[in-house]
């Protein structure tokens, strides 16, 4: 099954290639879609409906990647589905059209990849690959300020990457004469490493992997290339690219534990996630620019993972809960952003007003989100973000608790409002006339927000017995 | 014999370090690809499986197979790829955009040779006093990959010019390349193969974003690139 997801893309690739008919571009995106949903959701309930057919050494599903490999699929569905309303709107040019569905193609592809791998090595092409793909998407609209992001964003990430490339130099070190990179055996041989050559290697992989996930010394990327791109990559990014940065240094994390260097490691986490919810509070609090403002808040929730990996235990039960929620209540914030600028064709939080009266879906799409990203009770960030502050509590870390409850304050009221603003302020008088011509938006670009929301909420009340299973299976160990 | 390849490399660096014309830096970049390929082939003369006489026994080179992969892996990434597939590459980009000299650098090019060659003196300053300590590294590579690193990425925070920026990337992953080749053991093939896709893909796109970039700013100023900001931006 494996196969199946890794090898589609690349005849769907062909396909397109071969044919170029315009149909064909939605219908690839979907088609993949719909068959990396029912590929990890057969993974969730352990059912292997291609027997057969084995899959290479290098990918294997294991009890954590099956979590990230299920939220990925819903995401990218809940995208797929979008997109279709989107780029009818978007663009007319069917050339445009199709390097688009060629680089959204690939740009799953390699965070399939990179999720599936059990190879340390493998994992970190594929996150290159994420770079490369995602880069043309960046700048899918050819404006000054796209071609400024996308530089950015190639750039610092190939940096970043490179970096940790050396991190994955010094592990080789590390291991002494152990010549593999397979997790499994790296795990299995961890107590034996180099203790000095370990760390050093760990210090390089968390800032060049944490270039990717947006932690904070090394976030710069972040705000300009979410903003920049077109929503539905937008969502992409910040739902499911961020996650499979985030594996890989839970991976590595995992070896840092075995080898008995766990506490070092967990203080570099715990900085990096604090500075990432610091650095979101200072910027989100005057912040103009509405999808700059969902990019600080994904800093801010991939802080919170930080701090979740690094408390371990309860903790990364939590890491783990609030990364499900996380994605899919950041992809319908973005995607309902898509909706904003499309409604209203600018950015700016000023330029947006009575939202409500606007357009009503929308609007509470808005709200919907807001509250489910500020951890409002029916939320499942409610469930992961009290479950840290109790670890917190029993691990007698009260000031990094109190820190931790101030900085999610400033970031709400930032966030609260700002979104407030936007939503129930009245309409101001020149956009009364412009109200006559309402840009009509696609059911589309409507539902898969309401779908995300709806499991957002509902595992907040209630989570089924065999999703808690899955979660417990996998933060075991750590 | 490999020492003098090493050493010559750290020297390129400061010879990018002290000069602003981007046709020089190019130079650099074979020289660094050569020197490099030498690097590996001497690695290679002294591996146990070798020698001379191999080459006229179609037996000795079926037994050897992977080393030999290995060794063409080696002449292709860093003779092909890197002395010639990149440099003129660049100097093409370099040819359109008509951006010779990134005279403006942050700091001038005497303070930058003298950082340049103290930071070399580090590299072998750490190398050095370290040496005992390491086992499985070499530690002349070592030193030397270190201070090209370090190098590469403060020469990419001073400089003006976009393309300089791409010429930093490139110098900081043929350290990266010599630090991988100061393991004393055998990286695994897909490692390599990874490294290859790296430079290759992010140098072309690199490359045309430099392209795209000179079209809509006329101009390879990174100044230009600073127009997203929190506050006060108009988009």
């Amino acid at each position: 099954m494996i196969n199946l997801i890794l090898l589609f893309p690349i005849l769907a690739f062909v396909i397109l290639a071969l044919f170029k008919k315009k149909f064909l571009n939605n219908l690839m995106i979907n088609l993949y879609a719909v068959i990396h949903f029912l590929v990890s959701m057969a993974f969730c309930l352990n059912i292997d409906f291609l027997p057969m057919w084995k899959p290479c050494r290098f990918f294997a599903v294991d009890d954590t990647n099956k979590i990230f490999l299920a939220v990925m699929s819903v995401v990218f569905l809940a995208v797929a589905v979008y997109n279709n309303g989107y780029v009818q709107k978007e663009t007319s040019l069917t050339k445009k059209l199709r390097h688009y569905t060629y680089m959204v193609l690939f740009f799953v592809f390699s965070m399939t990849g990179a999720v599936l791998s059990s190879n340390l090595g493998v994992s970190w092409v594929f996150i290159e690959g994420t770079t490369l793909a995602s880069a043309y998407l960046i700048y899918f609209h050819k404006t000054k300020h796209s071609i400024e992001a996308a530089w950015k964003y190639v750039f610092i990430c190939s940096i970043g990457i490179a970096l940790a490339f050396v991190g994955i130099i010094l592990m080789t070190v590390a291991t002494g004469n152990l010549n593999t990179l397979f997790y499994r055996d790296l795990y299995n041989n961890a107590p034996l490493f180099n203790h000095f050559w370990l760390q050093l290697s760990f210090v390089f992989i968390l800032f060049g992997i944490g270039t990717k996930m947006g932690l904070a010394p090394v976030h710069f990327w972040l705000p300009d290339a979410h903003a920049e791109a077109p929503s539905p990559i937008s969502a992409l990014l910040s739902a499911t690219l961020l996650n499979s940065a985030f594996l890989m240094i839970v991976n590595v994390f995992r070896i840092m534990v075995f080898a008995g260097c766990a506490d070092y490691a967990r203080i570099m986490l715990l900085v990096m996630g604090f500075l990432s919810l610091f650095i979101t509070a200072v910027f989100v609090y005057h912040i103009n620019n509405y999808k700059r403002m969902l990019a600080y808040s994904s800093i801010e929730n991939m802080g919170i993972l930080a701090i979740g990996t690094a408390l371990g235990g309860v903790g990364m039960l939590a890491a783990i809960i609030h990364l499900i929620g996380h994605s899919l209540i950041k992809a319908s914030f973005f995607l309902t952003s898509g909706n904003i600028l499309e409604t209203y064709g600018t950015k700016k939080i000023k330029a947006v007003t009575g939202l409500l009266k606007r357009d009503r879906r929308t609007g509470w799409l808005w709200v919907a989100s807001f509250v489910g990203i500020a951890a409002f009770p029916p939320s499942v960030l409610f469930v992961s973000e009290f479950l840290m502050v109790k670890t917190m509590f029993l691990q007698k870390h009260y000031l990094i608790c109190a820190l931790f409850l101030i900085l999610l304050t400033i970031v709400i009221y930032g966030l609260g409002k700002a979104v407030i603003r936007m939503a129930f302020s009245a309409e101001k008088d020149e956009n009364q006339e412009e109200t006559s011509e309402k840009v009509k938006l696609d059911w589309t670009m409507y539902v898969p927000q309401i779908v995300m929301l709806v499991i957002a909420f509902t595992i907040g009340i209630y989570m089924p017995q065999g999703l808690s299973q899955m979660v417990l299976m996998a933060v075991a160990g750590f | 014999m490999e020492n003098i390849f090493i050493i010559l490399l750290g020297l390129t660096m400061i010879y990018i370090a002290a000069t602003s014309r981007l046709a020089g830096h190019i130079n650099m970049l074979i020289a660094q690809g050569w020197l490099l390929f030498f690097v590996c082939l001497s690695g290679f003369a002294k591996e146990p499986w070798f020698n001379w006489h191999m080459i006229s026994g179609s037996q000795a080179i079926m037994d050897n197979m992977p080393h030999i992969i290995g060794l063409l892996f080696v002449i292709v990434e860093t003779l092909i790829v890197k002395a010639v597939v990149i440099p003129v590459f660049l100097k093409k980009v370099l040819k359109r955009t008509q951006a010779h000299r990134d005279t403006e650098a942050n700091v001038p090019h005497f303070y930058s040779l003298f950082i340049a060659s103290i930071i070399l003196f580090g590299g072998f300053l750490v190398a050095n006093i370290a040496s005992p300590e390491f086992k499985l590294v070499d530690s002349m590579y070592f030193g030397v990959s270190l201070a090209i690193i370090i190098t590469s990425l403060w020469l990419i925070t001073i400089k003006h010019k976009v393309l300089s920026n791409v010429i930093g990337f490139i110098t900081m992953e043929n350290g990266i390349f010599l630090l991988s080749l100061s393991v004393a053991k055998e990286m695994p093939i897909i490692i390599n193969l990874g490294v290859l896709l790296d430079i290759f893909i992010a140098v072309f796109i690199l490359g045309m974003l430099v392209n795209e970039i000179n079209n809509e700013f006329d101009d390879l100023e990174v100044a230009h690139l600073s127009d997203l900001k929190d506050y006060e931006y108009n988009d």
